[in-house]
């Protein structure tokens, strides 16, 4: 009983992280209509700005530079700043271009970033990664289940903060002249509402909150190989995004929830021996068949983007 | 009374068609002025270029004395240079109140103020929505404030590519082919509307193709033929002129004034 809550707890937590990617890439890509396919590189520069500046000291197997051990609340902020440095000098040449051109760009983006990760050995040790990074808050008197129960308890909080946070853009004056742009670009600009500057803006926000999320998913791996920065990752966030609905703020909250609980919960489809190694494969055709259903039976997603209500214009 | 628009010498080809060959326009202050001609001619050319969406490759463009020339289209809007598009279809996912909202100068666009947590700015203005209420009343729109621009009708949304534009309080709105695709009815309520919003001081520069609907409501018009400035005056006058009738009509048509 306590490993399914353990596991269940476990899930979750992932869950959040998902959560608070699919809020970013819901305001970039739903809100204002950036379609972003590099989602994962401010991801992954955030888990390793995260990783190098508070992991201790490279140990004698392994090489990596930096390891300044510095606290983890650091390291978290420096990782979200950098993500969103990283999107305004990437921004700056990408978001002139046209969306078809800015989806490839960010594409190339993220794998480039891979390969940086793969082959600088004195940076990241390449291809085999760090290990036993220190989990937090497992110094001292909390047990191992006590701290997985508070990294739940915090991410799930953050998320909640993160999802406030863009609700309230999201309706704010900066919102709507996002949701403009995606409209109708020709006529937002005729209502002195400037593009480029709104869409580095936008863009620029959600990589720092990719960038955070980067330094949380260590928290919960412990380890870091380039590995897990592939595209892969971006496409997870955006089918949990149009599972839970594009352009709606709590759809996306719930689907990145709702995909983790799908993807995690193939686990127990009872399958053993060598059908198990196939399975694995297959997980990811699943969850490219559920995209296809959900564009299929429900386009808009499961919670889609609804007309913004105002109470009686005179009262 | 001065003029608050000038076009001086204006020429944009694409290849080798010279779209606008060598333009010039005035339009006074709280006048309306029509711009007429045939398919091709060159009228929305000149449109664009005045309102920021297209370079020309000579020529300029003044605003109240400010050239505005080489400024990006977002930057002549913010001037109160405002334009409406042929095919009206707004913001479609986005409310009726919304369109309004984002075209309303009291509520910027700033990141900074709508991260603010307390809400204090960006809670709209009680005079900003009856201000609102008031335009979208005059076009009959006002319970339909909650309704997504995707599923109006089409005389609707006419009517509010006008209205929206009105609500960023312009000193001069361009207005696209307001007329094309309109029935009877609604073009009545359309120069109505023009009517009063002129009568609030705001100049207007309408093209069109509908020659009647301009005579009956410009103060002056222009008339294009491939780009080129072939006619202008007061509306009587143009439409009566023989190289006009000409372009509209072909040369038998002129043949038998």
């Amino acid at each position: 009983m306590e490993g399914t809550l353990l596991f269940l707890m476990n899930i979750l937590t992932v869950g959040a992280i998902y959560a608070i990617l699919c809020l970013a890439l819901n305001f970039s890509a739903g809100i204002d209509g950036l379609w972003d396919l590099g989602l994962v590189s401010f991801f992954g520069i955030g888990a390793y700005t995260y990783v190098l500046l508070t992991a201790p000291e490279a140990a004698s197997y392994q090489d990596y530079i930096l390891g300044l051990n510095l606290p983890i609340w650091f390291g978290v902020i420096v990782a979200g700043l950098l993500a969103w440095v990283l999107a305004l000098l990437v921004g700056l040449p990408a978001l002139r271009l046209k969306r078809e051109y800015f989806l490839i760009t960010t594409l190339a983006l993220s794998e480039v970033l891979r390969q940086i990760y793969s082959n600088e050995l004195w940076l990241t040790n390449g291809v085999a990664g760090m290990y036993n990074i220190p989990p937090p808050f497992r110094n001292g008197d909390l047990s191992p289940t006590s701290a997985s129960f508070f990294l739940f308890l915090l991410l799930i909080g953050i998320s909640l903060l993160t999802l406030w946070l863009v609700r309230q853009l999201t309706t704010s004056s900066f919102g709507r002249s996002l949701k403009a742009l995606r409209d109708n670009e020709d006529l937002a600009k005729t209502a002195g509402i400037n593009p480029f500057t709104s869409h580095i803006t936008s863009y620029s926000f959600a990589a720092f909150f990719c960038g955070l999320c980067g330094a949380f998913y260590t928290w919960y791996t412990t380890i870091i190989v380039p590995s897990m920065f592939t595209p892969d990752v971006t496409f997870f966030v955006w089918t949990a995004l149009i599972i839970g609905g594009l352009g709606n703020t709590w759809g996306a909250y719930l689907g990145g929830f709702i995909f983790i609980l799908i993807q995690e919960g193939l686990r127990f489809l009872p399958v053993y021996g060598e059908a198990a190694t196939t399975f694995t494969s297959l997980r990811v055709a699943l969850v490219g068949l559920i995209l296809i259903l959900i564009l299929r039976i429900r386009p808009q997603g499961l919670i889609g983007e609804r007309p913004l209500k105002t109470r009686s214009l005179t009262n | 009374m001065a003029a608050l628009l000038t076009v001086d010498n204006i020429s944009k080809a694409f290849g080798g068609v010279r779209a606008v060959n060598d333009v010039s326009i005035e339009v006074e202050k709280g006048a309306i002025v029509g711009l007429i001609g045939t398919n091709g001619a060159g009228k929305t050319t000149l449109f664009n270029i005045i309102s920021g969406f297209l370079a020309a490759d000579s020529g300029q463009v003044n605003l109240e004395g400010e050239q505005i020339t080489s400024l990006k289209s977002h930057e002549i809007a913010q001037r109160g240079l405002v334009r409406t598009f042929q095919t009206p279809i707004g913001f479609p996912r986005m409310t009726v109140f919304e369109n309004m909202l984002v075209f309303d100068k009291q509520t910027k666009h700033h990141f900074r103020r709508s991260i603010s947590p307390f809400g204090a700015n960006r809670k709209i203005p009680e005079d900003v929505k009856a201000n609102i209420a008031k335009n979208l009343d005059s076009i009959q729109l006002g319970d339909q404030h909650d309704t997504w621009l995707q599923d109006l009708s089409a005389p609707d949304l006419k009517l509010l590519e006008f209205i929206r534009a009105v609500q960023s309080d312009p000193k001069i709105l361009l207005l696209d082919e307001p007329a094309a695709g309109v029935n009877v009815a609604l073009l009545e309520e359309l120069e109505k509307q023009i009517r009063a919003v002129r009568d609030k001081g705001v100049t207007c520069l309408i093209v069109d193709h509908n020659v009647g609907f301009i005579c009956s409501i410009c103060d002056y018009v222009y008339a294009m033929a491939d780009g080129k400035l072939i006619s202008k005056g007061e509306p009587n006058a143009v439409v009566a002129d023989p190289a006009v009738i000409d372009c509209y009509i072909g040369s038998g048509g002129a043949a038998q004034q």
